[in-house]
């Protein structure tokens, strides 16, 4: 008769065999270094950034003028409610998304354009190119905004005896709109062109070989490879745009122009902060902090969203 | 189907030549498989004949058309990479139609050959999956189909089956030979994989360190590698190559070694010079240890069981053979053993270039094995019996 020979025989272990399982403090001791590294990251964190704006939330339900004497009356939600019945609401949120749509050009498409052009560019004269077009970053905004200031004087000012015009850049409105524009894209350009120089360096070249025998001609390649695989860095790039260009502007404005003339250049964020610091109206400054921030926060996450469609991990 | 001739194609990298002076004849329908270990420059040269890398020095024809300089995308050529290069961001139906997009085919057309080649390659089903949603062996397929669909003069092949299993790349091996035999196209196929030389292609070219080793059939380069270098390369486990002394030894050439004692032809007189000699693995046979005069004597080291076969370790004087056998070998660890092998499986190379030495006879002395020494008439002025050093390169 046939028996059936088992394929490894696995030895008798009895029913009670007992596992050596480490104590629960050693368990401990050996799952916490990891916590223990993450420890300082998470509480600045927590300090500097979660506890304000816990704060802040707290602060927008009462009404404070920032004076540690005088108390805190709580008013519940009429500090919303007076945000959105503010009268320079409506143009500064205008001027925010103007300053955004005309920034995207300086970190959006500029950078792209330079980008893929010193691509060209091999060796030592890449390195230069770059250094250059990235030395603006270096500049302290404050300190770029003075010197700005300097050029943009009226008549006597480097940039009116170039264009041969007396313009009166900080001073009327839509030059002034424009200088703030100009002067941070000028600022964001360098940093934009490192990040989307990175992000063709992480495109495989093998794709560019292949669709140069597949006869593509160099502005099909541009078009139809290199754009779409670039994609999700000129998304990052835009949801930076939109999220730091309240950070950007903010010394310019304040530097150049604090806001006018009149309210040429009051964004929200200007806006916020003269309600905060110089009306002293705390608590309409931080109920307005929160709806811009639940407001920039959807955005960002619409444009996260479309920044995971668009990554392709290939492998 | 094109010809694709190079002619003494050189590319330096700064400091590094990484090919040198490489001239090639490539017929209409041949499958030439450039052979060679990482960073002998195969692949560079296959990225010359694309197009991809400028040479320094030399010339590439198609069909007697000077391209050297021509961009890629003029030239009649597809490739298939290493990485497939799929676009990642494109469907398999757009990957594979990609080429005849760029050229602004029609669209009815463009579907009409895509669908062809899908199915010559049953990527039907697959059409509108992105690549990251195929398996490897289908993104090879992808990439192959993108080849083809244009119908292109030569197909350029960079290791394509080196990212497959095992298993899918002997089956991918043999979809690729039958594509070739349906095709009748010319392919330049780079590998550093000897099994798929010798399977798939019509010629080999072996390269080592940028220059050209040997080129000929499989069987060719198998049988007579031009030097110790495609001798050591090809087979595996790689042939024997043990140094020894010729001279003459009672009027028949000797080689000798410790453990080593091979009597050859008669020879009369000629100078003693140290050579390298090669034998096969699978060209040994043990002998019994009584023998009268085997080859080699030796201790057994090691017997590898392959399965179907055994390779025993031997140690033949300060020199390691490698005998190879069907199992049981009845060869154990520490034994005494002698070994033997037909005179005409010997290979005999010279030790500082390590190119093919072939034995010229002065007269009329008994010619000595074919393939050891090829028919050759003798030319008059040589008095004298020499081993003839043959240059490795083609001619």
């Amino acid at each position: 008769m046939f028996v059936t020979l088992a394929a490894v025989e696995a030895p008798e272990v009895p029913a009670s065999y007992p596992a050596a399982r480490p104590s629960a403090a050693r368990r401990v001791r050996r799952a916490l270094p990891p916590f223990l590294y993450l420890t300082p990251g998470l509480g600045c964190l927590a300090v500097w950034t979660y506890r304000p704006l816990a704060e802040a939330a707290r602060l927008s339900f009462y009404s404070w003028n920032l004076l540690p004497s005088r108390p805190k009356v709580p008013v519940g939600l009429d500090n919303y409610a007076d945000v959105l019945q503010l009268p320079q609401l409506r143009s500064s949120l205008w001027l925010t998304v103007t300053i955004i749509v005309c920034l995207l050009p300086f970190s959006v498409v500029l950078p792209t354009i330079v980008a893929l052009l010193t691509q060209q560019v091999r060796g030592r004269a890449n390195a230069v190119y770059r250094a250059l077009v990235f030395a603006p970053v270096l500049v302290a905004p404050v300190a770029s905004a003075a010197i700005w200031e300097w050029l943009l004087d009226p008549r006597h000012g480097g940039v009116d005896r170039l264009l041969g015009s007396p313009v009166n850049w900080l001073h009327e409105r839509g030059p002034a709109q424009l200088a703030v524009i100009v002067i941070t894209g000028w600022h964001l350009l360098g940093f934009a062109v490192l990040v989307v120089a990175a992000g063709l360096a992480g495109i495989n070249d093998d794709y560019a070989a292949a669709a140069q025998l597949d006869g593509a001609t160099r502005r099909q390649i541009i078009r139809w490879i290199t754009l779409p695989l670039l994609s999700p860095t000129l998304v990052l790039l835009a949801l930076m745009t939109v999220l730091l260009s309240g950070q950007l502007t903010f010394p310019l404005i304040d530097t150049l122009t604090q806001g006018g003339p009149g309210d040429a250049t009051t964004n929200v964020y200007y806006l916020l902060w003269e309600y905060g610091f110089k009306s002293f109206n705390a608590g309409l400054a931080a109920a307005a902090g929160l709806v811009f921030f639940l407001g920039f926060g959807m955005v960002a996450g619409c444009l996260v969203w479309l920044f995971e469609k668009l990554s392709f991990h290939d492998n | 189907m094109s010809r694709i001739q190079i002619d003494g194609l050189t590319k330096c990298f700064s400091k590094v030549t990484a090919v040198d002076r490489v001239s090639l004849d490539i017929n209409h329908g041949d499958f030439l498989v450039l052979l060679g270990p990482s960073g002998c420059g195969k692949s560079t040269l296959l990225r010359m004949i694309a197009g991809l890398i400028e040479p320094s020095s030399g010339r590439v024809l198609l069909d007697g058309r000077d391209v050297t300089f021509t961009p890629p995308r003029e030239r009649d050529m597809a490739m298939v990479f290493q990485s497939y290069a799929l676009y990642p961001h494109l469907t398999v139906e757009r990957n594979i139609g990609f080429p005849l997009r760029s050229r602004r085919r029609p669209r009815a057309e463009i579907r009409e050959k895509v669908r062809e080649a899908a199915e010559l390659l049953e990527l039907a089903d697959l059409l509108d999956r992105r690549p990251r949603q195929l398996s490897g062996g289908q993104r090879q397929r992808v990439a192959v189909g993108r080849a083809l669909v244009r119908d292109p003069g030569a197909f350029l092949m960079d290791e394509p089956l080196s990212n497959l299993d095992a298993k899918l790349r002997t089956a991918t091996r043999g979809q690729l030979r039958a594509l070739h035999h349906r095709l009748g196209s010319t392919i330049v196929y780079v590998t550093h994989d000897q099994v798929e030389a010798m399977t798939m292609a019509t010629r080999v070219a072996v390269l080592n360190a940028g220059r050209l080793e040997q080129v000929g059939s499989p069987t060719e380069v198998y049988d007579r590698p031009a030097s110790a270098f495609v001798a050591d390369f090809l087979g595996a486990p790689p042939m024997n190559l043990l140094p020894v002394r010729a001279e003459s030894h009672s009027g028949r050439v000797r080689l000798f070694a410790p453990g080593i004692e091979v009597a050859l032809w008669e020879a009369g007189d000629f100078p003693a010079r140290d050579i390298v000699m090669g034998v096969r693995p699978e060209h040994l046979v043990t002998v019994p240890t009584t023998a009268e005069s085997p080859m080699f004597r030796g201790r057994v080291e090691t017997v590898e069981n392959l399965g179907s076969e055994e390779v025993a370790q031997c140690a033949v004087g300060d020199a390691t053979l490698l005998v190879r056998g069907p199992r049981p070998l009845g060869l154990r660890p520490g034994e005494q053993v002698a070994v033997d092998a037909a005179a005409d499986r010997l290979h005999m190379f010279d030790q500082a270039s390590g190119h093919r030495l072939r034995w010229r006879a002065p007269d009329v002395s008994p010619s000595p094995p074919a393939s050891l020494s090829p028919p050759s008439s003798s030319p008059p002025s040589s008095p004298r019996a020499v081993f003839a050093s043959r240059s490795a390169r083609p001619v």
